[in-house]
């Protein structure tokens, strides 16, 4: 666990080193669509479906997801 | 003249786009009511020799009076083929048996978001619903995302709750319950007008029942009667799951870097990780290519063994997803956009071997999985 609270600190600071303050007018990239954080919903969804019943790991990105009985 | 409007057109539109970053995923457009897409998505999974699903799902999320955003979809889940239930060593090494019928299954699955925007706050409350033959699940989340930094860093907060009722097709007389509660914090960093990442933690606790009930293990001793014993896992799972995100976009290749890792473990001994790297390549207006490879590692349940040892353990499970392996998983995307319609079609490849564990030392029981996918979807903007 402390490994874990070392690595989460080392990537926070190393991430907001690297910042720039970005102006609005200066986001045109980031609103492209191949730079959004997720797929649309409807691949999540499959996406999800397809590997999470086969690996012990789950979650991560939201909560409140539910739970399924999936064999 | 035409040409130069819709380029001034299409730049504003852009502007207002990026002005909503990177709190909502919509874009925003200047003077619209109301703007959402809505999409049908079907997949298609097979296993090699096991379990064939057919998903199809209906999606839709709309903006409007500037403030409000609503996400809601919809998914029917068709399982059918055969699913691994025993694990025997009558032949020597234990391996992975398909016993009985085969099985059909069918998964009803549909949830709702509605996000309030408040300045730089963003409050967000969903809702859950899945119900199949042998489990039910009711959910909630309440999520709460801040702007910070003139919208160079967004922070989030989320609490969840699920109560699940676990089922049985065999056995009419299971109706055990699991209860999870989980905790979200998390942080959208802009790193660069090319470059953004975020990072989640999610914490989950649950209580309840674990238990596979289509889950045995038959093992037979060099002295002594065999044992068939049921799938027994401890009635806690306390998880956590870090996800970390990358995007980077290179103008001059046209492409785009996604990066996307997790780490996860929990008190049942398992630590995994998911590491995925894609590369979006736009080949001209219409036509995008996303070739991915997905790598996945984790070690085994600490109670995990494909035999029944002896003494017999108050928890065991020889269900190989609580073992010791890794896989791969190749998979390329294309995605056909004109004016406001586009199509994707995704094709996947999973190879789940023990030999794929990072560092070696996969779980000898551990039977090779190979399956094919195929995601096909069309979204409509307004």
């Amino acid at each position: 666990m402390k490994r874990t609270r070392f690595a989460i600190l080392l990537v926070a600071a190393a991430t907001l080193a690297g910042c720039v303050a970005v102006q609005p007018y200066q986001r045109g990239y980031l609103a492209r669509e191949d730079m959004a954080l997720e797929a649309n919903p409807g691949t999540m969804k499959a996406l999800e479906k397809t590997y999470s019943a086969k690996e012990a790991a789950s979650g991560g990105a939201s909560v409140g997801g539910g739970g399924c009985g999936c064999n | 003249m035409a040409a130069t409007d819709r380029d001034g057109s299409a730049l504003a539109a852009l502007v207002h786009a990026a002005l909503a970053l990177p709190i909502l995923a919509l874009p925003a457009k200047a003077g619209a009511a109301a703007v959402g897409e809505v999409g049908v998505t079907l997949l298609g999974y097979k296993e090699r020799g096991l379990m064939k699903i057919t998903e199809p799902v209906i999606w839709g999320r709309v903006q409007f009076a500037e403030v409000w955003e609503v996400q809601a979809s919809a998914a029917v889940d068709i399982i059918t083929g055969a699913s691994p239930q025993l694990v025997s060593n009558a032949l020597g090494k234990p391996v992975q048996t398909i016993t009985g019928a085969s099985i059909s299954d069918r998964r009803n699955t549909g949830d709702l978001k509605v996000t309030r925007r408040f300045g730089d706050l963003a409050l967000s409350a969903s809702r859950t619903l899945s119900k199949e033959e042998d489990y039910h699940s009711k959910a909630f989340g309440l999520e709460a995302r801040l702007d910070l930094n003139q919208r160079n860093t967004t922070i989030a907060a989320g609490y969840g709750k699920s109560n699940d009722r676990i089922l049985s097709a065999d056995d009419p007389n299971l109706n055990e319950r699991r209860d999870t509660r989980e905790y979200l914090a998390g942080v959208t960093q802009v790193i660069s007008p090319t470059s953004l990442v975020q990072s989640t933690i999610t914490w989950a606790r649950g209580t309840g029942w674990y238990n596979d009930p289509y889950k045995l293990t038959f093992t037979f001793f060099d002295a002594g009667l065999p044992i068939l014993a049921p799938d027994r896992r401890p009635d806690h799972r306390d998880t956590l799951a870090w996800l970390t995100r990358y995007r980077a976009h290179f103008p001059a290749a046209h492409g785009t870097l996604q990066a996307d890792y997790r780490f996860y473990r929990d008190d049942w001994g398992i630590r995994a990780h998911t590491l995925e790297v894609a590369w979006q390549q736009e080949l001209n207006e219409r036509w995008a290519l996303r070739p991915a490879l997905r790598y996945y590692t984790q070690d085994a349940a600490d109670f995990y063994s494909p035999t029944v040892p002896r003494p017999q353990p108050p928890v065991q499970s020889s269900d190989q997803r609580l073992g010791a392996w890794g896989g791969v998983s190749p998979s390329l995307r294309a995605t056909w956009r004109l004016d406001r319609l586009t199509l994707e079609a995704t094709l996947g490849y999973v190879h789940n071997a023990r030999n794929l564990r990072f560092g070696g030392g996969g779980a000898d029981a551990f039977e090779t999985l190979r399956a094919w996918y195929g995601i096909v979807g069309a979204t409509h903007s307004f």
